[in-house]
């Protein structure tokens, strides 16, 4: 059939108006991670990742990251960062819906670098600014990319290990460590026996544990719904030394035990919670949650409860600017906005402090 | 005695200074800090040192500001 051409002009008028009207319910936020020694612009539209560029500092074998040298690399790379993140969307300042950083939890100085620098873009460009909680960054990015429905939530991280339910308009936190992170006892064990830190400490700890066979009793520390690392860690700082050069186990076989010990830890507080919530899905977020062994040691568990484990690659469970732009972009929507008065950081922000207005 | 900074505009000045107000000292007690948008900004502190730190890192945000408005544009007319 042949269509005359003043309607086929009419169609291409109609298509372009309705692709307009589209656009104009598109958001697009833009947003700032650089709690801890990574830092990334992301930019979210409607759930697709326009763009995550992101860059690491890593300190020399045996040495962790001070605030101060962390915010000074932060500082170095910023801009170029912010400007990749721009290009590589295809985008002009001028199409940023809302400007989202980390207000915290995480390093003071660096949470102050990229703070400033998003307080900034937001007065030049003329757009709002939104304080996102770090953990629930993580959170959304997880229930992004996963799908997930309502799962029990697993965060664990170099800061941070804290299991979460949502319920009632909170991320309410279930069971947590009582003193370190677990990833900081990785990061900690892996400077006693000075592995390398790049491309991060928990990936070369992972690498070796493949080659370890001999299992190390190692102290477990579960206490009812919390876990606590501080002990295994001194063990270990203690005893590595002496293990290791009587020969009664390899550096490998170290890494073996360690993951073993701290990641039946998680799955077992991370069951408890499942009990009690009656939850059937499980996602791990989080800088740790790349661990493939964690992913397995979890998937087991879930299996026997017949319950879905859900997990993201190290694009999104190590720290990035898409998940806080994710995060914003949930807030922006839902109505929420930070004034420039009260954007101050903080190096402490409990994950229940915030009301999750995005949610039933 | 205060430190005087000149910016283009008083607009730009303005960004600056809500740029760098709402972070807190990180030390509780000994140092306090006043700025204000005619581009100049008072400090006071207890001990030398301390105001070495805050006055040092001050300047570096500050930096990191003009270098952010050098390439990311003029701003936005209202």
């Amino acid at each position: 059939m042949e269509i005359n051409q003043p309607a086929k002009l009419n169609f291409f008028y109609i298509l372009l108006d309705f692709i307009n009207k589209c656009k104009s319910a598109m958001t697009i936020v833009i947003g700032f991670e650089g709690s801890a020694n990574k830092i990334g612009v992301g930019i979210i539209r409607n759930g697709e990742v326009l763009s995550n560029p992101r860059r690491t500092y890593i300190t020399p074998p045996g040495q962790g990251f001070m605030p101060s040298d962390t915010a000074r690399h932060h500082r170095a790379v910023i801009l170029s960062i912010l400007k990749e993140a721009l290009e590589q969307a295809g985008l002009k300042p001028a199409d940023i819906d809302c400007v989202a950083y980390t207000k915290g939890p995480g390093m003071g100085a660096p949470l102050v670098t990229v703070a400033i620098v998003a307080r900034t873009v937001a007065q030049l460009w003329g757009k709002p600014l939104l304080g996102v909680n770090h953990c629930i960054g993580h959170i959304e990015m997880g229930r992004l990319i996963t799908k997930a429905n309502n799962p029990t939530v697993l965060y664990v991280s170099g800061g941070n290990t804290q299991v979460i339910a949502y319920s009632e308009r909170r991320y309410r936190i279930f069971g947590e460590t009582i003193d370190i992170a677990v990833g900081n006892c990785l990061d900690r064990f892996a400077r006693v026996i000075k592995i390398s830190n790049d491309p991060s400490p928990g990936y070369n700890i992972e690498q070796m544990a493949k080659k370890g066979s001999h299992y190390v009793e190692l102290p477990y520390t579960v206490k009812g719904m919390d876990v606590s690392f501080s002990g295994i860690l001194s063990y270990l700082e203690d005893a590595a030394d002496k293990l290791l050069s009587s020969g009664q186990c390899t550096a490998e076989d170290l890494c073996f035990s360690l993951q073993e010990t701290v990641f039946s830890m998680l799955v077992e507080i991370t069951e408890r919670a499942m009990a009690h919530c009656g939850s059937q899905e499980v996602l791990i977020v989080g800088g740790v949650g790349c661990n493939l062994r964690l992913q397995e040691m979890m998937g087991v568990m879930c299996k026997e409860r017949g319950a879905k484990l859900f997990a993201t690659d190290e694009r999104f469970c190590i720290d990035n600017g898409a998940m806080i732009a994710q995060a914003g972009w949930e807030m922006f929507r839902s109505g929420q906005v930070t004034a420039l008065e009260d954007s101050w950081i903080t190096q402490r922000y409990r994950t229940d402090e915030v009301e999750v207005t995005w949610r039933d | 005695s205060s430190l005087d900074v000149p910016f283009p505009s008083s607009r730009e000045a303005n960004i600056a200074l809500r740029s760098l107000s709402p972070d807190r000292e990180p030390r509780k007690g000994g140092i306090s800090k006043e700025l204000t948008v005619s581009g100049s900004t008072r400090w006071s502190a207890d001990e030398a040192r301390i105001l070495r730190v805050s006055v040092d890192s001050f300047l570096d945000h500050l930096l990191l500001v003009l270098e952010t408005m050098e390439m990311f544009g003029s701003p936005v007319s209202q």
